[in-house]
């Protein structure tokens, strides 16, 4: 079943392999002090362009738990996104509640939303879950976009900016970086323990998990839960860096797509994968903006980005830098040869 | 409401759901045969609508006669991009191929955003307002002749996969494709048919669409929706199923209309998932086409 | 032999659509035993032991485990009661390592709540090497052959400790060599304590390894008995092989009188 480029067979592939991923976790260790103290030198626009790689990449690191490690094709994140977002400045709006404890109370409502709509999604599988998904996403959008007396509708929410305003960059490019390093501590930590084993079996093969005592229904609710937990902070940091929240924008499908494609991109079911696909994806989309008069074709270049990748290395890059495969034209086709007819 | 508005509901919606069959019923055989989810399908279905839209503003040509150029248009798209895009990765997983399609929807409506503007537009012929009436109920000629197109679409569908040797190659495709291969019909090339004729009837509804209601590049979305829900309301699989679920979904979509204008497309969104929680193993399970 | 019975379903039916695939069967497991589970193809012993593990829902019956009714029980708590199965086709996670794949029995199994992750592992390594697949635990399961998937298939029902094991075609698809050494595995397994019931189209290995036999056909018992009685009782021998066998090794005999 294995084709060539992959070592992974021989024991000294396995040390190898060992070794590849110490490299790795120490240029990422690297990488993550680099960024703590960029701050330091970078400009504002920078440090803008981060956080929101940051929350992107927080996003991508939940959905890594439903979709990487679970295996379900989830195509609504967005909206743990958009009810975090909303929760987090209707709490701050209407309950005058500091920042913290409004991005709590948002993050919690979208968990719990996940809760009562993963109950009796998750139940479905394949191609129905992942539309089921959609159209939930699809639907609370609606309704947030309708339901004007409490949502603001098409006027929005506005939220009081954050104080003192010449830190404003400092606290939200901290706050996003250190969701990111609870998200990787989060997936490490879970991963080494039972529920993570009963989320790879239940990618695996969900009946044969069952039949081993995996209470799949739970296991797969906390899974959508986390998930959610991720875009729903993400989206209220999301809602106070921005100060403002509206229906059509926080729960746009793009932002769904976004985070699936950095966590495929990166190496989905992986640590690391989501943190650094959403890198490469932010490195590919800021120079392709630089580079090209693109303007209002952004979302042309992402379709584009998510088809080549999709064409070419679905598994992600992590394959390569792990040294499961090497990066070479032949493993750039091998997609394409195993999955034609 | 009185009986004369319940009257007009009910022939508004067996009208309404030919055209719906046939926003349905490519979606279909493209899951059936090829077992792969075309998010792209709405996409398409909005290229039809604008071709028989530039084709009426820019030369006059009457938007039903447009409708063979527009299928012939999006034949020819669906099987480019069938042929050398989604085929690369048929057979992968079900996140690849439903991210594909998710990727090459954005990027169409993002164009026809950028090239046609985000406005809406209509196809107004002399005769777009004119009908008649029967009793108190009202019939215009467009809706009649929509719902009349489409059931001859839907008919010659029904011909071409049953009587002819093509269209049982395409057959024999979904129901077992290593049996289809050893009685030599090429599975490449019978997906990419299957893809181009199902591109082609989004863009025949396409037309027939922007004939009744108000186009925009953003009008696809809400129609892959539809056939996915009709689908899952007939079962997937059939003609007769894919019809059935068309009538079931046009009343569904008329009676919310009347009822609770703003929130149509919330309450399609929530039966779609009311139907797939009620019966989340009677309607999974490989399809085929009979 | 000891007759304490373990495990037992009371007129247990599925139908499938207006089709019943089980109808009315009646078991019996008795503790410490090994029964086989035969019939032609299609009889409903896969069916069956899906309806009896919770992976189906009987449509009617009863199913008692040890005394206590679990008719019904989601799959993941029968599994925690001390029930295992392995499946006909084999479901390895074949995305994990062989010895992950084995300590997911032992994390969530019969005693799986008294474990750490750490612990299961180490579980896994010692049910590696009783079934001797020790030297490939840091393999990963898409590189096995199929022996050796059927035997992680055993492995993973073992993690769990089941007192009740039930095997679904583990010999199917082996070469005889391989069958003799799942043979001894199956005989070894039930010497430790564990309780099975084996589905098995490999005669051989039901003449060889069973106590007493269970034969299906079109979803009811048709025989039960001792192995000896059962393989050569004609109408399981016509159930399986149909009239014209029969009729063959009727001739057969009568054309050799010495045998």
């Amino acid at each position: 079943m294995k084709k060539s480029g992959e070592l992974q067979n021989s024991p000294q592939a396995a040390s190898k392999k060992v070794a590849r991923q110490k490299v790795l976790l120490g240029l990422v260790g690297a990488f993550v002090v680099l960024l703590a103290v960029l701050p330091l030198f970078a400009s504002g626009f920078w440090m803008r362009t981060l956080t929101l790689l940051f929350l992107l990449a927080a996003m991508a690191e939940g959905w890594n738990f439903i979709g990487g490690y679970t295996g379900y094709a989830a195509f609504g994140n967005v909206a743990f996104f958009g009810i975090g977002a909303y929760g987090t400045a209707l709490s701050m709006l209407r309950l005058h509640f500091p920042f913290f404890l409004a991005l709590l109370v948002g993050a919690a409502a979208a968990m719990l939303f996940a809760v009562l709509v993963g109950l009796p999604v998750l139940r479905l599988k394949g191609h129905y879950f992942a539309i089921a998904t959609v159209a939930l996403a699809t639907g609370v959008g609606e309704v947030a976009d309708f339901w004007t007396d409490f949502t603001g509708g098409a006027a929005g929410l506005t939220l009081p900016f954050f104080h003192p305003i010449q830190l404003s960059n400092y606290f939200f490019y901290y706050i996003a970086f250190v969701l990111v390093l609870f998200g990787l501590g989060l997936t490490y930590f879970i991963m080494k323990r039972k529920l993570g084993y009963s989320w790879l079996a239940i990618r695996e093969d969900e009946d044969a998990a069952k039949m081993m005592g995996i209470n799949t229904t739970w296991s797969k609710v906390v899974a959508f839960a986390l998930s959610a937990l991720m875009a729903g902070l993400a989206g209220g940091i999301y809602a106070y860096w921005n100060t403002f929240v509206l229906a059509e924008e926080v729960f746009k499908i793009e932002y769904t797509l976004q985070m699936i494609l950095a966590t495929v991109l990166g190496g989905p079911g992986t640590v690391f994968g989501p943190f650094i696909g959403a890198f490469i994806y932010y490195i590919l989309i800021t120079l392709l903006v630089f580079f090209l008069p693109v303007g209002q074709l952004h979302a042309t270049i992402l379709g584009l980005i998510i088809i080549l990748v999709m064409v070419f290395t679905p598994q992600g890059v992590m394959d390569f830098l792990s040294g499961r495969k090497r990066l070479t034209l032949s493993a750039l086709l091998e997609n394409i040869r195993t999955h034609k007819v | 409401m009185g009986s004369l508005e319940l009257t007009q509901g009910v022939v508004n919606a067996i009208l309404l759901s030919g055209t719906l069959a046939l926003v349905a019923i490519g979606f279909s055989i493209v899951w059936g045969i090829l077992n792969i989810i075309n998010i792209a399908h709405g996409a398409f279905i909005m290229l039809g609508a604008y071709v028989t839209y530039w084709l009426f503003t820019l030369f006059g040509i009457d938007p039903f006669l447009s409708i063979p150029l527009s299928m012939i248009t999006l034949f020819i798209v669906g099987y480019v991009i069938q042929r050398y895009l989604i085929n690369l990765v048929i057979r992968a997983p079900l996140l690849v191929t439903f991210l594909l399609t998710f990727a090459l929807e954005i990027v169409i409506i993002n164009l026809a955003t950028f090239f046609w503007k985000g406005d809406l537009r209509s196809v107004t012929p002399a005769y777009s307002g004119a009908g008649f009436t029967i009793g108190a109920v009202q019939i215009p000629y467009v809706r009649l002749g929509a719902f009349a197109i489409s059931l001859l679409l839907t008919g010659l569908l029904h011909v071409f996969l049953t009587y002819t040797k093509t269209g049982n190659a395409i057959r024999a495709t979904g129901m077992d494709i290593d049996a289809a291969r050893l009685q030599g019909v090429k599975i490449a090339q019978s997906y990419a048919l299957t893809f181009a004729l199902g591109s082609a009837l989004a863009g025949a509804a396409g037309s027939l669409i922007s004939i009744s209601f108000p186009i925009d590049p953003t009008m696809g979305g809400a129609y892959t929706l539809r056939a996915f829900l009709i689908c899952v309301l007939g079962g997937l699989g059939s003609i007769p199923g894919v019809m059935l679920g068309a009538l079931l979904y046009a009343f569904i979509e008329v009676f919310s209309g009347i009822y609770a204008p703003g929130l149509k497309d919330a309450i399609a969104l929530f039966v779609l998932v009311f139907v797939l929680i009620v019966r989340p193993t009677g309607i999974a399970g490989k399809a085929f086409y009979h | 032999m000891n007759q304490e019975v373990i495990f037992e379903t009371q007129g247990i039916t599925k139908y499938f659509g207006g089709l019943a695939a089980v109808d009315n069967v009646d078991m019996k497991i008795h503790k410490g035993e090994i029964l086989g589970l035969i019939g032609p193809n299609g009889a409903g012993k896969t069916t069956f032991v899906n309806t009896i593990t919770g992976m189906l829902r009987p449509t009617r019956g009863r199913v008692i485990f040890k005394g206590q009714d679990i008719t019904g029980w989601p799959a993941y708590r029968v599994g925690r009661l001390g029930i295992a199965r392995t499946f006909q086709i084999v479901k390895p996670f074949l995305g994990m390592t062989v010895r992950e794949n084995v300590a997911v029995g032992a994390m969530f199994g019969h005693k799986g709540k008294t474990r750490t992750t750490r612990q299961a592992l180490e579980k896994a390594d010692e049910v590696l090497e009783f079934v001797e697949m020790g030297h490939l635990r840091n393999h990963f399961a898409d590189q096995l052959t199929l022996a050796y998937l059927k035997r992680l298939e055993l492995a993973k029902a073992l993690a769990m400790e089941p007192e009740l094991l039930f095997l679904d075609e583990v010999m199917a698809g082996l070469n005889s060599r391989e069958i003799e050494e799942a043979m001894e595995m199956i005989r070894k397994i039930n010497a430790s304590g564990v309780t099975l019931l084996i589905i098995e189209h490999v005669m051989k290995a039901i003449a060889g390894v069973t106590h007493r036999v269970f034969v299906l056909n079109f979803g009811t018992e048709l025989a039960q008995g001792s192995p000896e009685e059962v393989l050569n009782d004609p109408r399981v021998i016509q159930a399986y092989l149909g009239e014209k066998f029969v009729e063959r090794q009727r001739r057969m005999q009568q054309a050799s009188p010495q045998q």
